[in-house]
């Protein structure tokens, strides 16, 4: 199609009122304009065009429907069950072999709606049999466009037999399967949810999944229902007590890694998951992470005495808080003294701690605790799938004032997973194993890492003991157990992640039993704890959590098969004691760091000799920022 | 005086009585719509899952309706819609201006006006009323008008005015029909070549900025497009399901009434837009093949008309009538197969739905009335 060299112009006759166009001026126009010649031609155009598009259609539509055609799975027609299958998904017990999850076999009650006459009427007939089904709903599952719809995916053998008498052509059943949960709320957590499609969508339903469906033999967990049972009590009855908000309460086997019971709360139940609020699913053990607190410390005493900057009997100066920039780091209930290890861990000295941090230096620390899994980003292993990462400064952000608050559990946030499992290590010997909620072959002993050295946890294991016995934790003793262990409160930063709350806080008691042979350890904890006019004006850890965890141990220990030791009682906390004030050896240890041990008057230095490089800079106002914490707003101006 | 002229005028014109008109009318292509509203028939008829009830009863009641309409119109002196088509074309701008301002929101756009029991999408309407505009306005104009710009602004207004309402609905699919239209009715009004390709270089440049004012839907049907499985269950689901279906028809199809994908609802929209997967589905290529052919035949008869047809003004509305079919064929098809993005356009007289039955038959009146009065002394063309 081209251009005709001059646009043929019409006569100037033909019309009075043409404009000039400058080609007719130019030359005589051509008696025919033939305006219908160049309509043809595009016409012809026209045609050649649409029939290539037609035919770029045509073998498009070939090309999908013959040549390359499109496959799925989805595409697939699913082959109607033809025989009863077996049940395709395996039981899940607990350690004992009590079933914590199961499917049942039922029926499933579907429609053909085309050959469905009166829906209304099949509806009405229906609604008696299946009364908790919408009606209106029904009827429209009943009704074309749908051509195939369930209208219940379980029912009962007396349903189904009710139905069937009703003879309704379009009505047709099919073997369906229903996962149970008969422990109800117990352990739901840790075991999770299915679909509709019996699919694990979290928990270990969903971690284990795959293994479910192949595996046709139970799934045996690390847990002890009766156990999760008691935990899950006693954390309702604290949280109630102390109107808090949800909790966490486990036990944990310390010489193997297995998590005998995980409670967290609020929680849902397995039969009606649609009954809870879609929060209640959050799983606080692994999936929150929260400032440890006080808890921290037993960490930080830890390393001070592996990496040999701290003797038991060395001390620091408590006597005034450490002010560092902006911030100011200071105790609750303070001695406002020197302070000896042992007294450090008893009265939870947040000065202390983070002179001891200081002492072993940013790359040290930063090393240590990724010992414990507690690395930036990193997730505890753990067979479940919301095990949550945890937040910590990076390598390039990390500077003194971080390990001096990370020192005293603050300005780190880690799940109450990594809590309990760097308590377990600390009094197993010194092996760090990943905790698992599977159970152990009996007798079979897991491969650990070694990240302390046995002695380093002999003494953390009298430390763990003197905070019981002297320190903020002694409502957490329960005779004949040999309870030891560290509280921690820390104030939870605000939503719009600017400071610190100043009355929300986590109440945590993390713990470890018979302190002389370690077998178990315990970690309780409340969020959002409210004061109680009988148990004082603050809903610490020593208040909140450390009692229910006692209460725990008590009721745990003889499921456990425990017995409280009496006979021994003089000589195992023999074994177990240490001064709070130790004595000095005869033969002083070689530690350049650690001060004499001095009496409780001697008038403290200006600067910490431990410290020397933190200078008091400026007295400031009200100390603000990420490292103000429950015991430093509280302590005594 | 006028209308009594008018009157004259249209009677007079070589004695041709209604019998003869009648007689004039082409009765195989009526045939020929017939079989593409059977082939909507039995796809509705599967589509509701064998009730007739639900679509296939209602299309054939709509069908019978308009081609009792499709055969008056045929009988209308075609110099009347010349006349009148300013009218037309008023109207269905009103009405694209009603619905502007206070439409129904159907999936997330205003795009529906409820007349009585009717729900109207005036830009289906506008279609038609601009091809019968521009070829009224084209009528008589000479070769050599049609190389000055100044008489091609009023059409070029009359174009890009409902090609913004519809396009501010937001409707994009039915805003780029309407500017082709538009396009194909210049081009075969005689506008030169090189104003087509000077304004499809702006447009081409334009496109990012276009790009940029688009709504999110729109853009993910672009992306979608370029790669439908970067989201299979979200914006790709519609063109995978589609894909899905046409894959497992095969050459001979499922058979009737046998479509997993439409029975089972993977395929959404399956009696309206998605109608052609359906039929590809249980009739497979085959079926789809001859489906496609009917079509055509609707297409090739336009153009025969407009071959046919000794006066300027048939010879347009003829072309673009056919151009309106068949975009509306082209862009379905090649949505429902993956060959373009999809955007809410209907397969005329096989999708349930109204509106596209109600203007493309109104454009058919039209084509029969062209074809009957083809012969008809009407004017010439005058610069």
């Amino acid at each position: 199609m081209n251009l005709p060299p001059a646009p043929p112009p019409l006569p100037p006759e033909a019309s009075p009122v043409r404009p000039a166009p400058r080609a007719a001026l130019r030359r005589p126009a051509p008696r025919q304009p033939d305006h219908h010649r160049q309509m043809r031609a595009r016409l012809g155009f026209a045609t050649f065009g649409f029939a290539m598009l037609f035919g770029a259609v045509a073998v498009t539509l070939a090309d999908r429907t013959v040549i390359n055609p499109a496959s799925s799975a989805i595409a697939q027609p699913r082959p109607l069950p033809r025989a009863e299958p077996p049940v395709t998904r395996a039981e899940i017990v607990d350690r004992n072999n009590e079933v914590l999850a199961v499917t049942v076999r039922g029926r499933a009650l579907y429609a053909r709606p085309a050959h469905i006459q009166d829906p209304e009427a099949v509806a009405a007939l229906l609604h008696p049999i299946l009364p908790h089904l919408d009606r209106e709903r029904l009827v429209a599952r009943l009704s074309p466009p749908y051509v195939f719809a369930y209208i219940d995916r379980f029912i009962t053998p007396r349903q189904e037999e009710a139905i069937n008498a009703l003879g309704i052509v379009g009505l047709n059943f099919e073997t369906a399967e229903r996962r149970t949960y008969p422990r109800g709320r117990d352990a739901a957590h840790v075991l999770g949810l299915v679909d509709v499609d019996n699919q694990g969508l979290f928990g270990a339903e969903r971690w284990f999944d795959e293994r479910l469906r192949v595996d046709r033999n139970a799934l045996r967990l690390s847990l002890d229902i009766r156990v999760q049972r008691e935990l899950r009590e006693t954390l309702a009855h604290t949280i109630e007590r102390f109107s808090g908000i949800g909790g966490v309460a486990m036990v944990m086997d310390v010489n193997t890694g297995e998590m005998l019971g995980m409670a967290s709360l609020p929680d849902f139940s397995g039969a009606d998951p649609a009954g809870s609020p879609p929060g209640n699913r959050f799983h606080r053990a692994v999936e929150g992470v929260y400032e440890p607190g006080s808890t921290m410390k037993l960490l930080t005493a830890a390393m001070a005495l592996e990496l040999g900057t701290v003797q038991m009997h060395s001390g620091f100066d408590a006597s005034r808080p450490i002010r560092f920039g902006r911030h100011s780091i200071s105790d609750f209930r303070g001695k406002n003294r020197w302070l000896a290890l042992p007294e450090i861990i008893a009265y939870s000295s947040n000065i202390a701690s983070a002179h001891m941090a200081m002492t072993v230096g940013t790359a040290r620390h930063r090393e240590f605790l990724s010992r414990f899994g507690i690395a930036r980003h990193q997730r505890l292993s753990i067979e479940l799938p919301e095990s949550a990462a945890i937040l910590l400064p990076g390598e390039r952000d990390w500077r003194d004032i971080h390990t001096m608050t990370i020192g005293f559990g603050h300005g780190v946030s880690i799940t109450p997973l990594h809590v309990i499992n760097a308590a377990a290590t600390l009094a197993n010997g010194g092996l760090f194993r990943t905790p698992t909620i599977l159970a152990q072959p009996d007798g079979a002993q897991r491969e650990g890492t070694r990240v302390i050295s046995e002695r380093t946890s002999h003494q953390m294991r009298r430390l763990m003991r003197i905070a019981v016995t002297e320190g903020s934790a002694r409502g957490a003793n329960a005779p004949g157990y040999f309870v030891g262990g560290k509280t921690g409160t820390a104030l939870k930063p605000n939503a719009n992640g600017r400071g610190y709350s100043t009355d929300r806080r986590v109440s945590a008691f993390v713990g470890v039993f018979p302190m002389h042979a370690p077998r178990y350890a315990v970690y309780l904890m409340v969020d959002e704890p409210r004061p109680r006019a009988d148990t004082g004006p603050f809903a610490t850890a020593g208040v909140v959590a450390a009692p229910a965890a006692g209460r725990v141990i008590q009721r745990v220990a003889p499921i456990l098969g425990l017995v409280p030791e009496t006979e021994r009682l003089a000589e195992i906390e023999q074994s177990l004691h240490v001064p709070l004030q130790p004595a000095r050896p005869r033969a002083p240890a070689t530690a350049p760091m650690a001060a004499p041990r001095q009496p409780a008057a001697r008038p403290a230095p200006a600067i910490a000799p431990t410290l020397p490089e933190v200078a008091p800079i400026r007295r400031t106002g009200l100390p603000q920022g990420a490292i103000q914490t429950a015991e430093g707003r509280h302590a005594a101006p | 005086m006028s209308a009594l002229l008018e009157r004259r005028l249209l009677t007079r014109d070589r004695g041709v009585g209604v019998f003869q008109k009648l007689w004039q009318i082409p009765w195989l292509f009526v045939l020929l719509l017939c079989a593409v509203a059977g082939v909507g028939y039995v796809a509705l008829y599967s589509a509701g899952g064998g009730n007739p009830d639900l679509y296939a009863n209602r299309h054939g009641l709509r069908f019978g309706f308009c081609l009792v309409m499709v055969l008056c119109l045929a009988l209308v002196d075609v110099r009347l819609f010349a006349r009148l088509a300013w009218l037309g074309y008023a109207a269905a701008l009103g009405l694209l201006v009603l619905v502007a301002l206070h439409g129904q929101v159907g999936g997330g756009a205003q795009r529906w006006i409820a007349i009585g029991p009717l729900q109207l999408q005036p830009s289906e309407l506008m279609k038609i009323m601009l091809v019968l505009m521009l070829a009224a306005y084209f009528h008589r104009a000479s070769w050599e008008r049609m190389g000055n710009p100044f008489f091609l602004l009023p059409p070029l207004l009359l174009v890009l005015v409902p090609v913004g309402l519809i396009f501010k609905q937001p409707n994009l699919g039915t805003s780029l029909i309407v500017l082709a239209l538009g396009g194909v009715m210049f081009w075969a009004a005689g506008v030169r070549w090189w104003k087509f390709a000077g304004v499809l270089g702006l447009m081409a440049a334009a496109a990012p900025i276009l790009y940029a004012n688009l709504r999110d839907y729109q853009r993910a049907r672009i992306t979608t497009f370029l790669d439908p499985e970067s989201d299979p269950l979200g914006a790709g689901y519609n063109i995978i399901q589609s894909k899905i279906a046409l894959g497992s028809g095969g050459i001979w199809g499922k058979g009737f009434l046998q479509g997993t994908q439409g029975h089972l609802n993977f395929l959404p929209e399956k009696e309206t837009d998605f109608i052609f997967t359906m039929i590809a589905e249980e009739f497979g290529l085959v079926g789809a093949l001859v489906t496609l052919a009917l079509l055509l035949g609707v297409v090739a008869f336009c153009l025969l008309v407009a071959l046919r047809c000794k006066h300027q003004f048939g010879r347009l509305l003829a072309l673009g009538l056919g151009a309106n079919w068949f975009l509306y064929v082209f862009v379905n098809v090649a949505m429902v197969t993956g060959g373009i993005p999809v955007g809410g356009v209907p397969l005329p007289l096989i999708s349930h739905g109204g509106s596209a039955m109600m203007t493309t038959m109104l454009g058919f009146g039209l084509l029969l009335s062209v074809w009957v009065h083809r012969d008809l002394e009407f004017g010439v063309a005058r610069d």
